[in-house]
């Protein structure tokens, strides 16, 4: 699945768009908003989904070489969060949806790609 | 769909089974518990890793009647017992939050179809 | 002697004085070697007295207490018109603008600021005079405390210094409750060992064990340092906090075990996973503490898997 996918399905807001931004092809989610818990998975990760709408996502999806990070329930990202963002290179979504909700559908569009 | 369906899934591992069966009709993903108080409805299983007695404070509160935890995060006693008085289920599995989201929202498109 | 690599920035040190002049009280800068006289005593004796001590104000007591404050302009004022025979108490200032001892030094800045005097009286909670405070004592003040910070910082310079190209070492100073930053020092190690093209498995690992090991001093310590040695096999870290401990460490070890409040789970973390998480990630993991002597964790991690091709992401 290709980021643009994921951006039309769960009807995102750009907040911040990698430079390399749509070429991945996305396979891998989690869903948490404790980073502990996020740090403690062993395979690979592309998009991390949270409610954590602060510049600690970004810096833990950082370390775990995420591409992206997707806030969920339309929570308001701080200033601080957005310049982490294009510091870390990480594509930064928002979508009005919850956790539950954005799991479910990227289920569906991945069982779609495959 | 009600608790009891839920506990005929192979991948949930019923962990406080002294609770009064309730319809579910969504699912609710969170770890933290001031997101589930905002967000969460009644009616809704809650999905978490956060394997603690608060837990069970916010789900009476917001009046879930079931919860998973996921990552097989292990249950204290204390937990349990709360639990126990307020009549609410504990599902304990391996899967962690995404996947869990995905396997409730399958049962409950299922249910909905039949 | 001044490196050039000293990190003192624009902003960095605009910042350090802020920093300094809240934590520095007005008792730290004062001077307390006072110069005094009595209501009773003449204009004549005054001036004397700061002639003999070089200062240009004198404080006039009765038993500690403050009554008012004689300043050389007074005495001017007294040569100009013939009455330097007259009693202190009778030309004394008595509108006093006096300052605390406990009040930071930022109070004392601003008090010079507003009120166009160049002496503070400072008193003790009793209300009894303990020192003065002048623009003088501050500036020194100041420019030891700063000179302090500097050495500090040229200490940890010289601890970074690089044995050779291969080998690493760097400090990094972790604040408490500082989360605008917390992370930050993992994210640039991650990012050396990717510049190195270490395997991603193992990058990972050192920059978990690192991050959980910053979270952990910003959250519970009253600040710390953390060290991070890397050579070609393997990468050490060490952190360490000067307080205020942990009381029982077996219990902080168990995954879920959380001292953590409410404010800090809202931000993702005290979930009880830090030090398990560091272990799990570890080669040799070593974890002490004591309540009131503060903590320390050392991980090692070995490069097991060789250097990766460039990073796919």
């Amino acid at each position: 699945m290709k980021g643009d996918t994921l951006i039309k399905e769960l009807d995102c807001e750009i907040l911040y768009r990698r430079k390399e931004g749509g070429t991945k092809d996305l396979r891998s989610f989690i869903a948490s908003d404790l980073m502990s818990d996020v740090l403690l998975v062993d395979n690979e990760i592309d998009i991390l989904i949270t409610s954590l709408s602060t510049a600690q996502a970004i810096r833990t999806a950082d370390i775990v070489s995420a591409i992206g990070v997707v806030i969920v329930n339309g929570k308001p990202v701080s200033a601080d969060m957005k310049a982490a963002a294009k510091e870390f290179d990480i594509t930064l979504l928002r979508t009005k949806l919850s956790t539950f909700q954005t799991c479910g559908i990227i289920h569906r569009l991945k069982e779609h790609a495959a | 769909m009600t608790i009891k369906d839920l506990t005929r899934c192979a991948q949930l591992k019923l962990v406080q089974e002294d609770f009064d069966d309730a319809v579910i009709t969504g699912g609710y993903t969170s770890d933290l518990l001031s997101d589930v108080m905002a967000h969460a409805a009644a009616d809704n299983v809650l999905i978490t890793i956060q394997a603690h007695i608060n837990t069970i404070a916010v789900a009476k509160l917001v009046g879930i009647r079931a919860l998973i935890i996921a990552n097989d995060r292990e249950i204290l006693e204390d937990m349990a017992q709360a639990a126990k008085k307020e009549r609410i289920a504990i599902f304990c599995s391996t899967l962690n939050q995404f996947d869990l989201s995905v396997l409730i929202g399958q049962l409950l498109a299922k249910d909905h179809a039949r | 002697m001044i490196d050039k690599n000293i990190p003192i920035k624009a902003e960095d040190s605009a910042s350090l004085i802020l920093d300094l002049i809240y934590q520095l009280k007005i008792k730290d800068v004062m001077s307390r070697d006072l110069v005094v006289a009595c209501a009773q005593d003449t204009l004549h004796h005054i001036k004397t007295l700061m002639k003999q001590r070089n200062v240009t104000g004198i404080p006039i007591v009765k038993k500690d207490r403050l009554l008012g404050i004689l300043s050389i302009d007074d005495i001017f004022k007294a040569l100009d018109n013939g009455y330097m025979d007259e009693l202190a108490e009778k030309y004394m200032s008595k509108k006093l603008v006096i300052l605390e001892e406990d009040m930071p030094l930022a109070f004392a800045i601003s008090y010079f600021d507003k009120f166009k005097y160049g002496r503070f009286p400072v008193v003790d909670k009793d209300n009894l005079l303990v020192g003065m405070i002048t623009s003088r004592d501050i500036n020194v003040g100041l420019l030891m405390a700063i000179n302090k910070e500097v050495s500090r910082m040229e200490e940890m310079l010289a601890q970074n210094a690089p044995v050779d190209a291969k080998n690493f070492r760097k400090v990094f100073r972790i604040r408490k409750y500082d989360f605008e930053h917390a992370g930050i020092a993992s994210n640039r190690i991650k990012k050396l060992l990717t510049e190195r093209k270490h395997d991603p498995r193992d990058i990972r690992r050192v920059a978990v064990a690192m991050y959980e090991m910053e979270i952990n001093i910003t959250v519970h310590s009253e600040g710390g340092t953390l060290t991070v040695a890397i050579d070609q096999d393997r990468a050490e870290i060490v952190a360490k906090d000067a307080a205020p401990g942990i009381e029982n460490p077996e219990l902080a070890l168990q995954e879920g075990y959380s001292t953590a409040n409410e404010w800090i789970k809202s931000l993702g973390f005290g979930a009880g996973m830090g030090l398990a998480n560091i272990r799990r990630v570890s080669d040799e993991f070593e974890f002490q503490s004591s309540l009131g002597k503060g903590t320390t964790v050392r991980a090692v991690i070995y490069f097991k898997n060789k250097k990766g091709e460039e990073h796919d992401h």
